[in-house]
């Protein structure tokens, strides 16, 4: 167990030094933007997985959270100066209006049937969103606005280190966390909430701590996302953001953290090439149905998604006996 | 007066055309437990098939056959590929069908093009009344009293059928109509598939009261299909009638008094019921 | 005397928990056997099993002679199987006529014969035929359950502890009903009440814990203390 462990640790460990070293040997400009970009969603499909994957519940209003970071950091940068204390200020105060708002409404929310909840989430942030088209003068309503980013993000180089360091620092308090006796509640909350409800835990004080948590890391997710772009308008707090986090999190394996990374990744690449070759054949432009589609297959054939597969195709390769044994146990257990 | 005359049709009309949505989703839901997040992807085919049809014939009737036959069709493979597996875990109804609803939209945009469509209303209701000062739109009425005619013959199906008789006995005790020796699958399907055609249906006929149709405004009016099914409990046909209303004359009299509120007022309606009642207004069960 | 019903060695899951762990269990046609146990014995997911609510995940069920194990609840329905829930499944908000209605599979006369049947054996039921379901007595909705699944020419009725709950007065309506039924179908009875099992019961079935431990005449339980004592805590 100890041994796969730190198996497990040292491939992380190795891709995260090839994804350090990477800038430093290519010089593609493209693709450190592009990382970058992925490294930000996959912050943001993170927190969502905390959600979904390991507390069971679908929320349609993540993007609340993600539209909070982005706003405070383009404000602070607008309204004081582009430098890098206003830059970390700017993060702290969004993820603390985020922990604010998630207590809030986790309070108001989940106490509510799963498709209720999803509703109540979707009205809450519709409200958020009409607030940030309606205070223009705080947020410049649809048509947004432009801020300066620190002097040191001019090098993007830097700000690829950086949304990556944050990405590693949200993987292993995701991982700490959910590997803590506090996300083996989750875990099990998911699995049979009244059976956890009536082992005396109170399941909405966890579920609302989980939703803190999340509420907290996709609004750092949004504040790199403001930076990256130097613009903020109200389409960070829209149901499309929800809806990629989803995507993302779904594709790349649920209840995994790394799967909503990989699942960033392939879809910012797949959309990156498809709008491409969309150029050449607007059909690529509909490239949203083809992830539709294998979406749809992941929930109904493959709820573990990528990550799942490369986990239980490992299994396969160190040997059928483990494998076979663990799935008939499962079965023996679920049927 | 005359004023509030307009203000109070035009917002019965749109309660009209989205209680034709909310109707489907909330008798699925009754029967089969079953929350359709695509139901709004059944609504714009409807919408887009109708406005083909209406260019292409010129016959207003053929536009809403072929809306309804696209709902049709669509039920029944929306029913088989993508409701069946996942019946019982409404956790996956909402994924899968969330996806679905994506997938629909861009289908749209594949078959019809990527751009907006516009739709014409047939001579015959085009026009207006005018009853002294108070002109009132010839469409809008033929909506309203559409969307009555509709909630009459859905009370008349459930009430006075064998096949709505199982429908309502379905709602409440699934287990005990199979043990009776009803298919109950089978009533699953004919459910969904007059649900999928009554969103079809409300497409073609929104079509040209908003005289464009576009890809998007199958989310738009799913999600408020949604909010009217939840404000109005969910299961319950009148519950949907009452909310639809409810949240048509909220609309248009927002847009007129308080412009700035108008995008959030079903948000805050939906938000309120859920906070204080969340099995809605006329809860259906329990 | 031909097995109606006959179940082997019958397993059967509910989510991840192991309820039924080898039920065997026959029914003869024209006689009343009761189905006995303590409370969570698994008298009630037998019945369904039977039904195919709670499908069987091993073992065999045949209804004569055919295996049903695997057809859906439907199918074993129509396939001359009439079902009576321990909480009746009467459906509340529509009236008495309606609930018959759901259950009726045809228009012909044979079914008017039998709705007129259980008319009569149910007076009550005439008199509350436009009554919500909901707000019949509980020996009333008790009547409506056994009259919706007669109607349906059931060749077994399956009852789940139709003295639930009822008043002495009552039970013996339900007991007089058993035994006019017993004419027409074969039944499957579970009951906790033991003087009533014994009643109208011609053989018994115990089931502990998901197992079937006995069978028998009923008779030989009725004089059996000790048996009763162990598994039904009486006597
Ligand atoms: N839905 C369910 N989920 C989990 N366990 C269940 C479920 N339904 C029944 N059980 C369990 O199965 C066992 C048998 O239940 P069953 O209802 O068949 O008992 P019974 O013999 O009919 O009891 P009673 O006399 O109380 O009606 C019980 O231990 C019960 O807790
Ligand atoms: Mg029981």
């Amino acid at each position: 167990m100890a041994k796969a462990l730190s198996l497990h640790n040292g491939v992380y460990l190795i891709i995260a030094l090839a994804l350090i070293i990477f800038p430093f040997v290519t010089e593609s400009r493209t693709w450190t933007i592009l990382l970058t970009q992925i490294f930000i969603f996959a912050i943001l499909a993170m927190s969502y997985d905390l959600l979904l994957g390991y507390t069971g519940i679908v929320s349609f209003g993540h993007a609340m959270f993600f539209g909070i970071g982005a706003y405070s950091t383009g404000i602070f940068l607008k309204s004081f100066e582009p430098t890098l204390l206003y830059f970390i200020l700017s993060i702290a105060c969004g993820m603390v209006l985020a922990a604010i708002v998630s207590f809030f409404v986790g309070i108001l929310t989940l106490r509510l049937k799963s498709h209720y909840f999803a509703m109540l989430t979707l009205a809450l942030s519709g409200l958020f969103l009409v607030a940030a088209e309606k205070w223009r003068t705080l947020t410049y309503g649809n048509d947004g606005f432009t801020f300066r980013a620190p002097e040191i993000f001019q090098d993007r180089l830097v700000f690829y280190l950086v949304a990556l360091g944050c990405l590693l620092a949200s993987f292993v308090f995701l991982k700490r966390f959910v590997s803590s006796p506090m996300g083996r509640v989750l875990i099990s909350l998911r699995e049979n909430e009244s059976r956890t409800a009536s082992l005396g835990f109170k399941t909405l004080h966890y579920k609302v701590i989980a939703s803190v948590a999340a509420g907290v890391i996709a609004s750092l997710a949004g504040s790199l996302y403001a930076i990256s772009l130097r613009f903020v308008n109200t389409s960070v707090m829209t149901m499309d953001i929800t809806l990629d986090a989803l995507l993302m999190t779904i594709i790349g394996g649920v209840g995994t953290l790394i799967g909503p990374i990989l699942g960033a990744g392939v879809i910012e690449l797949a959309q990156h090439y498809l709008s491409g070759l969309a150029r050449e054949n607007p059909i690529f432009e509909r490239w949203i149905i083809l992830f539709g589609i294998l979406y749809i297959l992941a929930v109904i054939f493959f709820p573990r998604g990528i990550a799942g597969g490369i986990q239980s195709l490992y299994l396969k390769l160190r040997g059928k006996k483990v494998g076979v044994h663990r799935s008939l146990k499962k079965r023996v257990v679920k049927s | 007066m005359e004023l509030l005359i307009n203000i109070f049709v035009n917002g019965l009309a749109t309660g009209m055309l989205i209680f034709l949505l909310a109707a489907g989703l909330t008798l699925i839901f009754g029967l089969m437990d079953v929350l359709n997040f695509a139901h709004g992807g059944l609504f714009v085919w409807g919408a887009f098939a109708a406005v083909w049809t209406y260019t292409a014939t010129d016959s207003f009737m053929l536009a809403i056959l072929g809306a309804l036959l696209t709902g049709v069709v669509l039920g029944f493979v929306t029913e088989k590929l993508i409701i069946a597996p996942v019946y019982g875990n409404h956790v996956q109804q909402i994924l899968i069908t969330l996806g679905f609803m994506l997938v629909l939209t861009e289908m749209i945009k594949v078959v019809f093009g990527p751009n907006q469509l516009a739709a014409g209303v047939p001579s015959y209701l085009a026009g207006s009344f005018e009853i002294g000062d108070v002109i009132l739109i010839k469409y809008r009425l033929f909506i309203i009293v559409t969307g009555f005619v509709v909630f009459a013959l859905i009370q008349f199906i459930l009430k006075r059928t064998k096949i709505g008789l199982i429908v309502r006995a379905g709602v409440l005790n699934k287990d005990m109509v199979q043990a009776l020796g009803i298919h109950i699958k089978k009533v699953f399907l004919y459910t969904f598939i007059a649900g999928a055609a009554l969103a079809a249906f409300g497409g073609a006929l929104m079509a040209p009261y908003s005289g464009v149709v576009y890809a998007e405004m199958g989310l738009e009016f799913g999600i408020l299909a949604f909010i009217v099914v939840v404000i109005g409990g969910m299961g319950s046909l009148p519950g949907s009638l009452f909310a639809a209303i409810l949240v048509g004359l909220a609309g248009s009299f927002m847009a007129y008094y308080v412009p700035d509120l108008s995008l959030a007022v079903n948000m805050i309606l939906m938000a309120i019921v859920l906070i204080f009642r969340p099995q809605g207004l006329f809860a259906a069960r329990g | 005397m031909a097995n109606l019903l006959e179940m082997r060695n019958v397993h059967t899951y509910i989510g991840e928990y192991h309820i039924l762990q080898g039920v065997d269990f026959t029914a003869s046609a024209g006689q009343v056997s009761v189905l006995l146990g303590r409370n969570g014995a698994g008298k009630t997911t037998t019945l369904k099993t039977i039904m195919g609510l709670h499908p069987a995940k091993s073992g065999t069920i045949l209804f004569e002679g055919k295996p049903i194990e695997k057809l859906s609840t439907h199918k074993i329905a129509r396939s001359g199987l009439g079902y009576v829930p321990e909480d009746q499944g009467i459906f509340s908000t529509l009236t008495v006529e309606e609930n018959i209605r759901v259950a009726m599979r045809d228009q012909s006369d044979a079914t008017a014969k039998r709705i007129n049947y259980v008319l009569e054996l149910f007076p009550d039921l005439k008199k509350f035929w436009k009554k919500n379901g909901g707000n019949l007595s509980g020996g009333q909705k008790q009547m409506l359950s056994m009259a919706r699944a007669f109607i349906q020419d059931s060749r077994l009725l399956l009852i789940d502890e139709p003295s639930k709950g009822l008043a002495p007065v009552v039970i013996g309506k339900v007991i007089e009903a058993i035994h006019e039924l017993k004419k027409q179908s074969t039944i499957v009875l579970v009951e906790q009440n033991f003087r009533m099992a014994s009643k109208v019961g011609d053989t018994f079935t115990l089931i502990d814990d998901g197992r079937t431990v006995h069978t028998g005449e009923m008779g030989y339980l009725i004089e059996n203390e000790e048996m009763k004592r162990k598994y039904l805590g009486i006597g």
